[in-house]
């Protein structure tokens, strides 16, 4: 209770203030200043007010989750699909997270989108329904209502990748790339989403319910076959794979930075990709049942983290690089959440669980690599409105003019490559201790190694392309004479940036104040229990300062940031040596991301198109022609009947009038004379 | 309120659009007076529905109500002028009359022949509500013909370039399938009158053919189903239907496709399923695999197509194969949720046919390979289009996803007991397929580069009516996928034999 009210029973009212200002922003957005933008501020402004009163009231509290009796949406047969609201300290955390970045972003965006003219009204539209959509499902109480929202985001994600997809300010071209893009976004999604259904389907017949409280009751599971639960984790994470951009379906999200960079900022941020990852910690008790599930889900993540991070580590575009990284650290998040869950999975059998640190550093790192990616975007984003390229081989030199971007990009660079007391460096080495935990388990104990020495890769992939991206863009003298810089951005972008560089440095400090009792799960007399039963911050302060694989990490970083120093700001070191001037086999395979999009095209060319036209073929000639044959026979053969189709209305009129005044008469006279 | 109890609704609904029918055909052809016409009565008879409809909801036995006069009664043959409805036939009306008195705000500029072509509007409300009410197999036959005529002529007399071929197809296709369908209700009439006199009444012939074995039983669903399904239609008898659409003005295609097609699934639920109950169990296989054919077919062939309007045609026939899917499994929650589908399809489709018809007579040309940036020039039009497409591809928050939801999951839950767990994948795909030539249309036409090879210097947005009458369909889309319980408390209601 603060101030004698219970907030948490008004919790349903976080998503709808957004929902709200989509409605008058779409309507009405021209009306306002700045289309509407400080409404759609507004509605974040007081998302993220009654989250923090909701969160605040939740941790004062019992720390039970609260799950009020649902509204009764749709009944049939024996089944009922409910619309509800459920929080536990994880949903605190994200929609804590996800309203505060949104509203930067909202902010930033007065800035960033000022000169878009009418347009304006539609993107804060659309922005403030993004936002009811991942506040939406982080508070729903159920898989239905979860993929509701789920849906939604994907069509914002739509709308706003696709946001320059007629009229695209740069011309023609690129609004056809945008065009493309939002298309492409939404379908490889989708494949995830058709999954994400099926899931749905297997779980709401074997629970007869897809209530939160009905399907994380172990009671109600042991009546379940641990098949079935397996089968539906597995399609749940299907969805995972498609929203959180997860291999083999990653590649929708470097083409997705064809919308504006606030939409990526948002995406990759606050909302869209982590509802993926949300949906994994979240569903820990389904999940948890079978060791193999959660072995799946740690290949996936630590697959994707390593191949992203390649990807990444070639590519000369500011926005892709980024994108890239997300990718990366998405597979982190995934990986650190399999490995745990791959423990706790194997020791259910033999009691309590207490939390692995592998939930804690998922769920950690999403929040921190909130902050920080929220603030690599928006830095970039910065940058580009003042160059006007997203070229970083045309950039250079840019720390001189424009000094608060510079600073806080490096921030967020030292934060995402694991710089020791920053954010992203307390995440990342619970990563790399999670996975090396279930490491001496077995045979798949040597997979998690192999998984671990991928993440230590990664590690020092990421420091690299982040500093490379960084020295590129900032040091240096400026390549491109063409290019004007503008200087340095308005108060409106510049303000988020400062603000969230303080998070990227601090969040992870969280942890050893009361976040590492928050974000954990634990098996407790074989009930699943969110929050509570974390380590202590002296042990987990102990468990990562004398591990080895610590300074392992923190040194392959290090190496990563020289390295990126000697080539690009130095230039002691030539690249073009190691990659044969960008001939080298590897160099075009990694630029060509390892050949995916050619082969989603392929297969959506074959299984689409060419199918389609084959169906067409049928369509057009054999059962169309068996009709238009069968007809003509009929009509060549009564040469004289052919004459009645004048092509004339009043004709045909007059024969049906004929047949029906005729058809009459013979049934009166059959009627009547008993003929019948 | 019992103020409303003593009004004879079902005849009122046959009539104030007869009476429309008659007053539009004698206004001066050149004024355009017949749109006022038409729009006044098929408001009231929409009005007289939702009253009607207020009036089923509470009444002591809620959505259920029927009414009989005798119309040839001798000692051989027995016919009634029979009505009846209940929450299958509510809803269906309910739609014909929400999407009459749509189609005639859209087409309010219509200034050729604008008498006769209100006129055959309400004429074929007429016929619509017939179907949906009658009670008496003759007299559906009857009603079913009726709704024939008005359409022939619509696509004939206002229709594109080939609409003689088309209408003429379109004709001769339904007529063959309703003469089987003819055949077969004299055959179950002269089997349940068992040497008395032929009775056409619903339930007489039920009663009667009660205890039929169960080889009669599915020759005859085998003859009805045929001829229900060329007005679905399904594949192969589907081919009547991108051609007529095509040739056919808006006001057409949107009746066409949105009350008219679902006289096909209607009558397999109110007939084939209520009568034959063995008959649907022999046949429930098959109707399994043809609803499957059907619904990938036509997402196949939507692909294929450069012409709008063809594409939602095909698209059509897809999300009907839907319908047909939610009534093989045989049970009351596939059946529901088929229900549910026409009516979602019914709302989806008239926006539909509207933008098409929008893009068609705005930018001269329907050819998607023509088009392209429309959204830059007529953003209000792009919108509707893109909400329109959305929700037919079934985006949660809107109608049609409850449908396919519910649809999917009722085949999942009947796979259950087989080893044809897999089959659901072909549903699950069509959603994927779906998306994928919605998408893809959107993207070559109102988004990218904006066309040079069609004239757009004098393209104008959508109109006032316009924009009206699709605004109330799409915000009717929205509230029933909000709150899928209004449609579904009908639906709950009606009772049919042979599911379970």
């Amino acid at each position: 209770m603060v101030f004698g009210i219970s907030f948490m029973e008004y919790a349903w009212l976080i998503p709808l203030f957004p929902v709200i200002a989509f409605v008058v922003v779409g309507f009405f957005g021209n009306k306002f200043k700045e289309g509407g933008g400080a409404i759609a501020i507004g509605s974040a402004v007081i998302a993220f007010a009654l989250s923090a009163l909701v969160a605040y009231e939740f941790f004062t509290g019992s720390g039970d989750a609260f799950a009020p009796e649902p509204f009764k949406w749709l009944a049939f047969g024996k089944y009922e699909l409910n619309f509800g609201i459920y929080i536990d300290s994880l949903t605190c955390i994200m929609m804590l997270f996800a309203s505060f970045i949104s509203l930067l972003i909202f902010i930033y965006s007065i800035g960033y989108m000022h000169g878009e003219g009418k347009r304006k009204r539609r993107y804060y539209a659309e922005i403030a329904l993004f936002l009811a959509g991942m506040l939406g499902l982080v508070l729903s109480s159920n898989y239905f209502e979860m993929f509701i929202f789920w849906e939604i985001m994907g069509v914002c994600s739509y709308l706003l990748i696709g946001f320059w997809a007629f009229r695209h300010p740069e011309g023609d071209e690129a609004s056809v790339k945008a065009a493309s893009a939002a298309k492409k976004a939404f379908l490889v999604t989708r494949l995830g989403d058709v999954c994400f259904m099926a899931g749905l389907f297997v779980l709401l017949w074997a629970f007869t319910s897809l209530d939160f409280t009905v399907l994380f009751d172990p009671a109600n599971m042991a009546t379940v076959d641990t098949g079935v639960i397996m089968l539906g984790a597995l399609l749940l994470f299907g969805g995972v794979i498609g929203k959180s951009a997860q291999f083999p379906l990653q590649d929708w999200l470097p083409d997705a930075m064809a919308g504006p960079t606030t939409v990526s900022a948002l995406i990759h941020a606050a909302t869209m990709v982590k509802a993926g990852v949300y949906l994994v910690a979240r569903s820990y008790p389904l999940f948890i049942q079978s060791a193999e599930v959660m072995l799946v889900v740690a290949l996936i993540g630590g697959i994707t983290a390593f191949i992203a991070a390649t990807m990444a580590l070639n590519n000369m575009n500011l926005k892709r690089v980024l994108a890239y990284s997300t990718i990366s650290q998405l597979g982190y998040m995934i990986l650190a959440l399999g490995a745990g869950g791959y423990i706790i999975a194997t020791e259910m059998a033999h009691g309590d669980v207490e939390a692995t640190v592998g939930y804690t550093a998922g769920v950690f790192h999403m929040m921190n690599h909130a902050f920080f990616k929220a603030l690599l975007f928006m830095c970039a984003g910065s940058v580009i409105h003042a160059v006007g390229t997203e070229d970083m081989r045309r950039m250079g030199g840019l720390s001189k003019k424009m000094r608060i971007t510079s600073l806080t990009m490096l921030i967020g660079c030292l934060s995402i490559a694991g710089f020791p007391f920053l954010s992203g460096f307390w995440s990342k080495d619970m990563i790399l201790e999670a996975v090396m935990e279930p490491s001496s388990l077995g045979l798949e104990g040597q997979i998690f190694m192999l998984l671990f020495v991928l993440a230590l890769i990664t590690a020092f992939m990421t420091a690299f392309y982040m500093f490379r991206l960084w020295f590129l863009t900032f040091k240096g003298k400026p390549r491109d004479a063409s290019i004007h810089c503008h200087g340095e951005s308005p108060k409106s972008m510049t303000m988020p940036l400062m603000i969230l560089s303080v998070f990227a440095v601090g969040s992870g400090f969280l942890i050893f104040l009361g976040l590492n009792d928050i974000i954990t799960f634990s098996v407790i007399s074989g009930d699943f229990v969110v929050g509570g039963h974390g380590h202590t911050p002296g042990h987990i302060l102990d468990a990562i300062l004398t591990n080895v694989w610590t300074y392992v990490s923190l040194a392959v970083a290090l190496i990563g940031i020289l390295l990126a120093y000697l080539i690009y700001a130095r230039g002691s070191l030539d690249p073009s040596r190691l990659t044969a001037s960008g001939k080298s086999r590897l160099y075009r395979f990694l630029a060509a991301r390892y050949f995916f999009p050619q082969l989603y095209d392929q297969i959506s060319w074959k299984l689409g198109y060419s199918v389609a036209k084959g169906v067409d073929y049928v369509d057009k000639n054999m059962i169309d022609g068996t009709v238009n044959g069968l007809a003509n026979s009929v009509v060549g053969s009564s040469g004289s009947l052919r004459k009645m189709q004048t092509g004339n209305v009043r004709d045909y009129l007059m024969y049906m009038a004929v047949g029906l005044i005729s058809a009459v008469i013979v049934l009166y006279v059959l009627v009547t004379t008993g003929g019948l | 309120m019992d103020l409303f109890n003593d009004i004879p609704f079902m005849v009122l609904l046959l009539l104030v659009p007869l009476m429309g029918a008659v007053f539009a055909a004698f206004t001066h052809r050149n004024r355009n007076n017949a749109k006022w016409v038409a729009i006044i009565f098929s408001a009231v008879t929409l009005a007289l529905t939702m009253v009607y409809a207020y009036v089923m909801a509470t009444a002591t036995v809620p959505y259920l109500d029927a009414d009989s006069w005798t119309w040839i009664d001798t000692d051989y043959i027995v016919i009634s002028f029979s009505l009846y409805v209940d929450g299958m036939s509510l809803l269906m009306m309910a739609l014909t009359a929400l999407l009459v008195l749509v189609v005639s705000i859209f087409s309010s500029s219509e200034s050729n022949s604008a008498n006769t072509f209100f006129a055959l509007i309400l004429a074929m409300e007429v016929g619509l509500m017939g179907v949906y009410m009658a009670h008496d197999y003759f007299l559906f036959y009857i009603f079913w013909e009726v709704t024939l005529i008005p359409m022939y002529f619509l696509i004939s007399g206002w229709g594109g370039p080939r609409r003689h071929y088309a209408a003429i197809k379109f004709f001769i296709y339904t007529h063959v399938a309703s003469l089987v369908m003819l055949i077969a209700i004299f055959a179950m009439a002269t089997e349940a009158a068992a040497g008395g006199p032929l009775n056409f009444g619903f339930d007489e012939v039920k009663l009667a053919l009660a205890g039929m074995d169960t080889f009669m039983q599915a020759a005859l669903f085998g003859m009805l189903f045929l001829g229900f399904a060329a007005k679905m239609p399904l594949v192969p008898f589907h081919t009547w239907l991108p051609d007529a659409h095509v040739e056919a003005p808006t006001a057409g295609s949107v009746l066409l496709a949105g009350v008219m097609l679902k006289m096909g699934s209607y009558g397999i639920i109110r007939v084939c399923l209520d009568v034959f109950p063995e008959g649907a169990k022999a046949w429930q296989s098959a109707m399994i695999v043809i609803a499957l054919v059907a619904i990938i077919y036509g997402a196949y062939a939507c692909i294929a197509q450069n012409d709008l309007k063809k594409m939602v045609a095909f698209s059509s026939i897809s999300h009907m194969g839907m319908v047909l899917l939610g009534i093989a499994t045989l049970s009351s929650i596939g059946v529901s949720f088929a229900i549910f589908q026409m009516f979602a399809h019914g709302l989806i489709t008239a926006v539909l046919f509207m933008v098409c018809g929008l893009v068609g007579h705005n930018a001269g040309t329907r050819e998607i390979s023509l088009l392209g940036g429309l959204a830059g020039k007529m953003p209000i039009f792009a919108a509707f289009m893109m909400f329109g497409f959305l929700a037919s591809l079934g985006l949660p928050g809107l109608v049609g996803f409850v449908a396919e939801f519910g649809i999917i999951y009722s085949f999942f839950e009947y796979l259950q007991g087989t080893e044809y767990l897999w089959a659901v994948m072909f549903a699950l795909a069509s959603l994927l397929l779906t998306a994928g030539y919605y998408l893809w249309a959107m993207q070559r036409s109102i988004f990218g580069r904006e066309t040079d090879k069609i004239d757009l210097s004098h393209v104008h947005d959508v109109s006032k009516p316009e924009g009206i009458s699709m605004g109330i369909v799409c915000a009717l889309i929205a509230l029933f996928g909000l709150m899928p319980g209004i449609v579904m408390k009908v639906i709950e209601t009606v009772q049919i034999a042979g599911v379970v």
